[in-house]
């Protein structure tokens, strides 16, 4: 390379934008089918633990709160997640799904990391079986 | 003054660090600057990955095995996958073996831009390094596009594939491939122009067609000593008959021929993926796989960035794998460094390592050496468990 085409290049770069990006002020919009977190919808649920029992890293637990009425919370590992969408692929209800928009997933402390997802009433009958008298019976299928 | 015998001076490299950012340990013995002797030691990150797929169902092991490397993730799916769908006789649709091709050759693009900037920052050339990580996004976001992560991709299930391609991915990728091709020429260009570089390359690590036999070379490496070999070409899998692969070699064997030769698979990589997007076969992505696999067993072979890739798989007819046995290509190319790193100066030592495209996490698995003058030697599981035992007693 000649010196004048490194001059031209050293010229044309102090007037060029800068190729970095202002990450958390600008967001980039997320690819269609980036996998973020998984989205729970339990009213499809029929809590045949299939995506339980596929993923490869043990994030998924699927608790019955009545199985009869198909009343059925998840209990998902953030921390453990590997975004491989397995559970999205095992289940046939299609009650699972990787969020393209929640991928900042990052915290200073552990507890975000065990989301919870369910109906309101479920969730609710949930906690009030844990702490009740007998917390043992929480993760019975 | 009574005259000593001179001492071997061993320079040791590692295992912290040594030339690339994964441990790995060197003893270079040297002669003033001359290195005169190489031995090398692995297994400081050992995982235990096949032990651990014995105990996963098969679902399970896929994803497990995909991460015994971060750069050729999806071949190794891609490898069990082949291998476990072909004991449950499962036939995978056109369409979803394709896409395992496309896949796998744009993890080819990326794997062979990370090398190449690796390699030239070992040579002291930062501004390459940095023009081939800064293009290597652009693919790396085209799989970020397909298949929804940017590494580790999990494109595969057993019985196809996840992704689909679409109108707007194939105009997207076409796109990426057009400025990709550009930067490849560049690239070439340098690799072979540039007079501070070859310097560096030229003449440096030379393998021979026979010493590369010898000690049985594969991938590129191979390839650029003259060992037509590649596993795309002789024993063809997944979509790879219907998309054929045009072998590249080179007869120079040395650094330079290493360079030329990934570069070339650039392009070819890149036609195969134009290919592929312009005759993508029609129908399903996927079939229904079984989740208990018949008995028997299979050895699956595909064709890594690095070498070929081998996998032992059997079944006893459960629903987890009875034994899986991985061979990387980074393992089958130390024999070629420790060979050619005689008579060339201890500085151009990170460069004849990183030359091979070498993998530590690949290499930790058990090898055993046949030596002619010794028996053969068998192993099961009680003889390696007092091994070990007796290993950690020193």
């Amino acid at each position: 390379m000649k010196i004048g085409a490194l001059l031209g290049d050293v010229f044309r770069s102090l007037f060029k934008p800068p190729a970095t990006e202002r990450y958390p002020v600008e967001k980039k919009p997320a690819p269609m089918r980036l996998r973020g977190k998984l989205v729970y919808d339990s009213s499809k649920c029929t809590g045949c633990q299939l995506c339980a029992k596929d993923c490869p890293c043990d994030a998924i637990e699927i608790i019955t709160i009545d199985r009869a009425a198909k009343r059925f919370i998840m209990r998902y590992r953030v921390d453990r997640c590997t975004f491989c969408a397995q559970c999205v692929e095992s289940c046939r209800f299609g009650c699972l799904d990787l969020s393209n928009e929640e991928w900042e997933l990052a915290s200073v402390q552990k507890d975000p990391f065990t989301l919870t997802f369910g109906s309101e009433a479920d969730l609710e009958a949930f906690l009030a079986k844990t702490t009740g008298a007998q917390p043992e019976a929480e993760t019975k299928p | 003054m009574e005259k000593s015998e001179p001492k071997k001076f061993v320079v040791p490299i590692g295992p912290q660090h040594p030339a690339l950012k994964e441990p790995g340990h060197f003893e270079f013995e040297v002669d003033g600057e001359i290195v005169t002797g190489a031995t090398a030691r692995f297994g400081y990150v050992h995982r235990g990955i096949e032990k651990g797929a014995e105990t996963r169902s098969w679902i399970q092991a896929m994803y497990l095995l995909e991460r015994v490397c971060g750069i050729c993730s999806h071949v190794h799916a891609t490898a069990f996958a082949l291998g476990a769908e072909k004991l449950a006789k499962v036939t995978v649709p056109p369409r979803a073996q394709a896409i395992r091709v496309l896949v796998g050759e744009l993890e080819r693009l990326h794997s062979h831009m990370l090398w190449l900037g690796v390699a030239v920052h070992e040579a002291g050339f930062d501004t390459l390094f940095m023009y081939s990580w800064r293009d290597r996004e652009i693919v790396m976001d085209l799989l970020e596009g397909l298949t929804g992560n940017r590494v580790n991709y999990s494109a595969n299930v057993l019985g196809g594939v996840k992704i689909d391609v679409d109108d707007k991915q194939r105009d997207d990728i076409l796109k990426g491939l057009e400025v990709l091709e550009q930067r490849a020429q560049y690239y070439l260009k340098v690799v072979t122009t540039d007079e501070t570089f070859l310097g560096r390359t030229r003449g440096i690590g030379t393998m021979t067609y026979e010493q590369a036999e010898l000690l049985g070379a594969v991938g590129p490496t191979g390839r650029a000593s003259g060992v037509k070999r590649d596993v795309r070409v002789e024993a063809p899998y997944a979509a790879y008959p219907d998309f054929p692969v045009n072998l590249i070699t080179d007869t120079r064997g040395d650094l330079e021929a290493r360079f030329v030769v990934r570069i070339k698979e650039l392009f070819e990589a890149i036609r195969i993926i134009r290919e592929i997007l312009d005759k993508m076969p029609t129908g399903e992505i996927q079939t229904k796989m079984p989740r208990r696999v018949p008995e028997g067993e299979t050895i699956s072979r595909v064709e890594a960035p690095r070498g070929e890739l081998l996998y032992y798989i059997r079944s006893a007819g459960g629903d987890k794998p009875d034994r899986v046995k991985v061979r990387t290509p980074s393992l089958c190319n130390w024999g070629s460094v420790l060979t050619t790193a005689v008579g060339h100066k201890l500085a151009d030592m990170p460069m004849i390592l990183s030359g091979i495209d070498p993998c530590f996490s690949c290499n930790d698995r058990a090898a055993i050496i046949r030596r002619p003058d010794q028996p053969a030697q068998a192993w099961d599981w009680e003889s390696l468990r007092l091994h070990g035992i007796e290993y950690y007693k020193r």
